[in-house]
């Protein structure tokens, strides 16, 4: 007791008084500023998805798309896919869209992968003129559908998501490039939604779609036919969390040009500015990010117009981890890529010509979405302790906890507010009453503990720099999906269903 | 309440400022709910209304109209769409029991009163209504939003006008084409179309003759669209002197006169080489004997696309079969030709195979 006491007494020292107050300062304004800077994208965001859904709400002329649409090359990256990339690409195969072209690049699989793609499609080996505009590992072998002439697949020794991705666009025909996951669901008319902003500003590089929360609801055949809420906690969790980070993060960037991340789940790029940049880059786990990073830089150095932008629509649906463990894995490579992506972009900052890039996102991203987790986490470790040590009073504790908590469910509450404004996927009052206490709940303990492996992955990354990019493993119930026979019969049956709206 | 009263003014602002955001987010929430509730109010009102119009404007006899009932202003833009979407198919043909349903129910003038007062939807579809009804009066009234800032609008009012007056609206409508990138091209080209070739022609080649070289080529993409014949010898004069390669590529890509090329086989050597490309598929789209020769030559490109598209170009000619295919694979001694040459043939067997296998399984 005596040590404690001898501690305490310390503690209480005048220094530590001074410096508490100060950190006491920095966690204030630090507080204000990124509270400030969200509330202010939600309400770009408003403003962005009012004037979308009036523009999109309705077709109001026979736009004779199909003749104006370019073809598209669709690039399914897969390692150690074996369970999922037969219906992936079935369903890819029902997209409605005039021209395109898939591609299936087989990252090294060790397990059946290769084979199931091959047996599935009728695969056989191809003489491709193979071109390698950019470096990647060597590729074995290329194969063409003897079935479905819209399918090749890229056998190629195991470099990694990025590594996988350059080999795609390397046998890429087509002026458009489309990434995906092997594991996501798209809607039928997804890529006529995502290639439209193309259409309509020619000066157009890259689009990115939303990606949804697929657990909970119900996909027959490769096809949404029920939108609902998880019944899992975290799933729940993260669709609040999904909802947030697209209609408010990624919409209220567009507006302004300086929209920095393109899922990597759902995007289409020009091929060529993709290639002028020198493709993915092998060296970060945030490839996709890092790479409209790049093409923003880019196309600013050499003065070019230019837009990338997001569509809101809800086209593109994934399951996410309902686990512990294989959340940890993902946001902890989420924030490690961020990092990637940032530090060598760091030159960027407060550059003269950057536009809001530099003047904006980039530092966002620094402030908020690279220290946020640090700050946070080191709030909490300064401030209970001290609280606990009665160096703060309680009083005080409670109430900035109040305050922080509040504009935590405000945030969550307001990407609500968009989501009823734009697409109402969940509109019964149930959902919509579940949605709120989900956005409550989430600031007590789910925050934290994500925060806390955001710091962690920090940490890693400054201890470790030089890894390459790979492949995320996060378990996959697919509780969600319901077959009617088999694959072939499922592709053809796709149209005669209900789409979502 | 020791709070409120409390002597640091931080606390008291922070507690202040958690209440209001506590206060602001209870507003929020209910906000949601009723705008929830309010939008199914309104959906539903607009799906009975679609559903008792849609009932009595399908049902209106083409020699008459029977008796209409009023038509409540809740129920005017489910009306409207209906009225719209019966038009559509219709368009060019007979109208005239619909145009006569809109006199009895008054539409001209609740339409002006929406198009002034409307909001964006209701706006949109009273200017499509007034394309509907083609009355001049319709077209002095809209006129004026052709230079709308919404590309939504402004098309829709071009379509509308092109409706009501096409002779007076074309004059309007095209030299806004080269202004306007907004514009998508294919409601540029839908609206070009329905307006007919021989209205739209003559001053498609004007605004094309005058355009710069930015606006030239999507221009010149519209006039082949709408008449093929009127773009000939725009597009052989481009061909001949113009040193854009963006406007040369796109003109070979809509040249259909087999006539021009001699135009044509000169830019299969052009510095550009989207430009030897595009006159590569050209030739084996338009090609004649004697043109095999020249594809050959640029089998060896240094442009993988070229290389490519000469050998697709090869195949497509019809005189060149997949043994002259083959002859000419032996005849090359550059691997990067023999390579493309290969690769194309594989493609050609696999296009065949698939084929085969529809046909097979068709029968």
């Amino acid at each position: 007791m005596t040590y404690v006491t001898a501690i305490i007494a310390f503690l209480q020292g005048v220094q530590w008084i001074d410096l508490i107050l100060a950190l006491q300062w920095l966690f204030l304004c630090y507080f204000i500023c990124i509270n400030t800077a969200y509330l202010t994208l939600n309400y770009i965001s408003v403003f962005s998805i009012i004037g979308y859904m009036r523009d999109h709400r309705a077709d109001y002329l026979p736009t004779n798309l199909a003749s104006y649409q370019p073809p598209v090359s669709i690039l399914v990256p897969a390692y150690n896919e074996e369970g999922s990339i037969v219906s992936s690409v079935h369903s890819l195969l029902g997209l409605e869209y005039p021209e395109f072209e898939i591609v299936v690049i087989n990252d090294g699989s060790t397990d059946n992968t290769l084979d199931e793609v091959i047996a599935a499609f009728g695969m056989v080996e191809f003489p491709e003129a193979y071109r390698r505009r950019i470096e990647t590992a060597a590729v074995r072998k290329i194969y063409a559908s003897s079935r479905y002439p819209r399918v090749r697949l890229i056998d190629k020794d195991n470099g990694g998501k990025a590594d996988t991705l350059n080999a795609g666009i390397n046998c890429a025909r087509y002026p458009l490039f489309c990434s995906i996951d092997a594991d996501c669901i798209l809607q039928p008319d997804s890529l006529g939604r995502v290639v439209r902003p193309f259409l309509e500003d020619p000066t157009m590089v890259a689009v990115g779609g939303v990606v949804r929360v697929l657990n909970g609801c119900t996909v027959r055949n490769g096809l949404m036919e029920k939108v609902g809420l998880p019944q899992n906690y975290l799933a729940r969790f993260q669709l609040v969390e999904y909802l947030r980070a697209f209609l408010f993060g990624r919409l209220g960037w567009s507006p302004l040009n300086a929209l920095l991340i393109i899922s990597g789940a759902f995007g289409v790029f020009k091929k060529e500015r993709v290639i002028a940049i020198g493709g993915y880059r092998s060296e970060t786990v945030g490839e996709d990010m890092d790479l409209v990073v790049r093409l923003h830089r880019n196309l600013r150095r050499e003065k070019r117009p230019y837009r990338i932008t997001f569509v809101p629509d809800p086209i593109c649906w994934t399951e996410v981890p309902t686990d512990l463990k294989s959340l940890k894995t993902q946001r902890m490579r989420w924030q490690r890529g961020l990092a990637e992506s940032l530090a060598p972009n760091f030159a960027a900052l407060f550059d003269r010509r950057g536009g809001a890039v530099s003047w904006l996102a980039l530092p966002f991203m620094f402030t908020f979405e690279l220290l946020g987790p640090v700050i946070e986490v080191i709030g909490y470790a300064i401030m209970i302790p001290l609280w606990l040590l009665g160096l703060i009073p309680l009083q005080s504790f409670l109430v900035f906890l109040f305050l922080s908590l509040g504009l935590g469910v405000l945030l969550s509450t307001n990407a609500l507010f968009l989501e009823e404004l734009s697409f109402q996927m969940y509109p019964r009052l149930g959902q919509q009453v579940k949605l709120f206490g989900i956005a409550i709940l989430e600031n007590f303990g789910y925050r934290q503990i994500t925060s806390v492996w955001r710091f962690m992955a920090i940490i890693k990354w400054l201890f470790s720099f030089s890894k390459k990019s790979h492949w995320g493993e996060i378990a996959r119930d697919g509780s969600w999906q319901r077959h009617s026979g088999s694959p072939e019969a499922d592709a053809l049956s796709r149209r005669d269903l209900p789409t979502v709206p | 309440m020791d709070i409120l009263t409390g002597s640091d003014p931080k606390i008291v602002l922070a507690f202040w400022s958690g209440v209001a955001v506590a206060a602001i987010t209870c507003i929020m929430l209910a906000v949601i709910i009723v705008m929830r509730q309010v939008v199914l109010r309104r959906e539903r009102i607009h799906a009975n209304a679609v559903a008792f119009w849609s009932a009595i404007v399908i049902a209106t006899p083409v020699d008459g109209v029977g008796k209409i009932p009023p038509l409540p202003d809740r129920d005017m833009t489910g009306f409207l769409e209906v009225w719209n979407e019966v038009h559509e198919p219709l368009r060019g043909g007979t109208t005239a029991h619909l145009t006569r349903v809109a006199r009895e129910l008054g539409l001209e003038e609740r339409l002006y009163n929406r198009l002034s007062h409307g909001r964006f939807h209701t706006r949109l579809v009273a200017i499509i209504a007034m394309g509907h009804i083609q009355n001049a009066e319709s077209f002095r009234r809209i006129e004026k939003f052709m230079d709308d800032t919404n590309p939504i609008v402004s098309l829709c009012v071009a379509r509308a006008l092109m409706q009501i007056d096409p002779d007076k609206a074309i004059s309007m409508f095209v030299p806004r084409i080269a202004s306007r990138s907004d514009w998508s091209q294919g409601s540029i080209a839908t609206i070009l179309n329905e307006a007919g070739a021989d209205r739209v022609t003559r001053e498609l080649s004007e605004a094309t003759l005058q355009a710069n070289v930015d606006m030239a080529p999507r221009l010149i993409r519209f006039l082949a669209s709408v008449s093929p014949e009127s773009a000939g010898p725009i597009i052989r004069n481009i061909l001949l002197a113009s040193l854009d390669g963006g406007l040369i590529s796109t003109c070979l890509q809509v040249m259909s006169n087999p006539e021009d090329l001699d135009c044509v086989r000169p830019l299969l050597v052009h510095p550009r080489w989207h430009v030897r490309m595009q006159a590569a598929v050209t030739l084996g789209r338009l090609g004649v004997p004697g043109d095999e020769q020249l594809l050959v030559a640029i089998l060896s490109d240094q442009q993988w696309w070229v290389r490519y598209r000469a050998a697709q170009a090869l195949m497509a000619l019809g005189f060149v079969n997949t043994d002259g295919m083959r002859r000419i694979l032996n005849s090359q001694t550059d691997d990067y030709a023999r390579d493309i040459i290969k690769h194309v043939l594989a493609e050609g067997a696999m296009i065949k195979v698939v084929v085969t296998k529809k046909a097979t399984a068709a029968a």
